[in-house]
């Protein structure tokens, strides 16, 4: 190795070779490791530390860094403002069907793709990959076309349909990875011993994919709660979700700042407690999918 | 598992090949068919053959979007691949060593939430957290703590500055997903790797440089792609943070934008189809490029 000569290798007292134990480095990463973390953290305290606040203290001039006086009267007229409910209630609504919809149809496709060997799946996969990459906005035109024709503007299913399309193609491929991970000897073993290929499937594929189809759904999730286009474009105000809510709402109001932040935070809310259940899972999830070529 | 595999693979890929077909395959037909006319949203489409090509040829703010995506599809990976590289590797490995294990700096699974906490932000809070950020009076965060609101920075308002502030926040938004990826893919790198390459004497900086970086192309192969896409994308934070939807004056214009404002703005149906076309054709050169380019021999582990 061609590298620096500065150091030499040391042995601790157990004998092992070690890097980086000089004292200097580690300061140096973990001084690098705080600073940065305050970056990302500092402005999502800032909108806490804003929703707690009462109206006159959000304006103080001078900020302060704790609420003087704190209240969830923001919270309360966020939830009492117009279609804030509906508009959560639809969100969830919408949210829940295309992450499972998606789910159920792509563990199908994905198992295909993953298990079968057929004509046409190379192309198969290079037309899901290569569709997930063009923006979303080029196809609103002709998406709302159809809605309109089928008359499912204006309605949750169609925006629960768009939304699971959208996603699908994500979890295809993550759970073809997951299910490519299971060793084929596992459904070989299982037929051997007399399961139909249903039953392998269902009772040795589909339980070792668990994790996977955890770790899957965060993403759709994520994708299908914070989309507003295609919901803004598609439905009135009182068949949005919340995205679309506070976007309004942060053009009419102007400078509601209180209410505005609590708002966005209870729309955060659901992906953030969802995330921290399953934060465990959420790196193989991202790997199988996006490094198993 | 040869016979009878055809039913299964029928009866799995029915739905997802049928909506697939309907609401991607067709709907890109669709855009491809209203980018020949002059559609407005009712009526027939007049046919107009290669017009709106032309046009936009010819349009300075289409001109000006390219540019804006040309600055993010350069800084947007270059500088979330180099933050997060750096800190996955804090994470994992930069701790030092204890037991012959390479660790990473301490409280590393806390940072691992922290990092990934802007990507579960919705975009419109996302947009309302850096308006008070960029805020020009002494209330936002940036000019408040820089002289109190006296002489801001008007990040968003000042045509030198609004793009790069945008690409400030999708680095913000981005990083953590990548610490994570990245952080996945070193925690595959055997650990004797390290321990070889610690007996050879290498210091924190070789390590990263010609031991985790190598093992991990593939994986930083992907990021540039998905990050490039991204840097196509842009039309969601630009439409709901920038001044004027893409301003000022077309600085933070993205191809997305101009197709949004086409439809809503001036009903262009027909142009903002042909602008589709475009960043389809665009997008799919790019991911296409970068896979040839970035291939090199991956370091067999």
């Amino acid at each position: 190795m061609a590298g620096k000569k500065g150091r030499k290798p040391s042995a601790d007292e157990q004998g092992t070779v070690t890097v980086g134990r000089s004292g200097l480095g580690t300061v140096v990463a973990n001084t690098f490791g705080v600073i940065f973390a305050v970056v990302m953290i500092f402005p999502v305290y800032w909108v806490l530390n804003t929703a707690f606040k009462p109206a006159p203290e959000v304006l103080q001039f001078e900020p302060s860094f704790f609420p003087e006086a704190p209240t969830f009267d923001n919270f309360i007229s966020a939830f009492n403002a117009p279609y804030f409910v509906d508009d959560l209630i639809n969100g969830m609504l919408v949210t829940v069907f295309a992450v499972f919809g998606a789910l159920v149809v792509g563990f199908l496709a994905a198992l295909a793709i993953a298990r079968f060997s057929f004509y046409g799946r190379k192309a198969l996969i290079l037309i899901i990959l290569a569709v997930q990459l063009v923006p979303l906005v080029a196809l609103l035109i002709p998406l709302f076309l159809m809605m309109q024709k089928v008359q499912l503007t204006n309605s949750l299913i169609g925006v629960g349909i768009v939304y699971l399309v959208l996603i699908l193609p994500y979890t295809v491929w993550t759970l073809r990875g997951f299910i490519a991970g299971i060793p084929r000897e596992l459904d070989e073993a299982a037929l051997v011993d007399g399961c139909n290929r249903w039953q392998t499937f269902w009772r040795i594929i589909l339980p070792l994919t668990g994790p996977g189809l955890v770790a899957t759904s965060i993403y759709g999730f994520i994708q299908a709660w914070n989309e507003f286009i295609i919901i803004n474009t598609f439905n009135s105000p009182e068949k949005q979700n919340l995205m679309a809510w506070l976007l309004q709402n942060q053009t009419n109001r102007g400078t509601a700042w209180g209410p505005l932040m609590a708002g966005a935070i209870i729309t955060s809310l659901p992906v953030v407690v969802f995330f921290l259940l399953i934060q465990r899972n959420i790196a193989t999830g991202m790997t199988a999918g996006a490094v198993k070529g | 598992m040869r016979h009878g595999k055809y039913p299964f693979i029928i009866g799995f890929l029915a739905v997802p090949v049928a909506l697939y077909g309907t609401f991607v395959v067709a709907a890109y037909v669709q855009t491809f068919q209203l980018s020949f006319t002059s559609f407005r949203g009712f009526g027939a489409a007049t046919y107009v053959g290669l017009d709106n090509f032309v046009r936009l040829w010819d349009d300075s703010q289409f001109w000006q979007a390219l540019r804006n995506h040309a600055v993010l599809l350069i800084f947007l990976p270059l500088i979330t691949i180099a933050i997060a590289l750096v800190f996955a590797f804090l994470l994992n490995v930069g701790g030092g060593a204890k037991g012959g294990m390479q660790r990473g700096v301490w409280g590393s699974k806390f940072y691992r939430v922290v990092f990934f906490f802007p990507q579960l932000l919705a975009l419109a809070l996302v947009a309302v957290i850096f308006g008070r950020v960029y805020s020009p009076d002494g209330s936002g965060l940036i000019n408040g703590l820089l002289n109190g609101g006296d002489d801001p920075i008007l990040f968003l308002a000042d045509q030198r500055w609004a793009l790069w502030s945008i690409l400030a926040v999708l680095i913000w938004q981005a990083v953590g997903f990548y610490v994570v990826l990245f952080s996945a893919g070193m925690g595959s790198v055997p650990q004797e790797i390290y321990e070889a390459a610690a007996l050879d004497g290498a210091t924190r900086v070789t390590l990263f440089f010609r031991v985790t970086i190598p093992l991990l192309w593939n994986t930083v192969q992907v990021a540039w792609v998905y990050l490039g896409i991204a840097a196509f994308d842009a039309f969601a934070l630009v439409n709901i943070m920038t001044v004027d939807r893409g301003g000022p004056d077309g600085a933070t214009m993205v191809l997305g934008m101009l197709i949004y404002r086409n439809i809503f703005d001036y009903s262009q149906y027909g142009y903002a189809s042909a602008i589709g076309v475009v960043l389809f054709f665009l997008t799919l050169t790019f991911a296409a490029l970068t896979l040839r380019v970035t291939r090199r021999d991956t370091v067999e582990m």
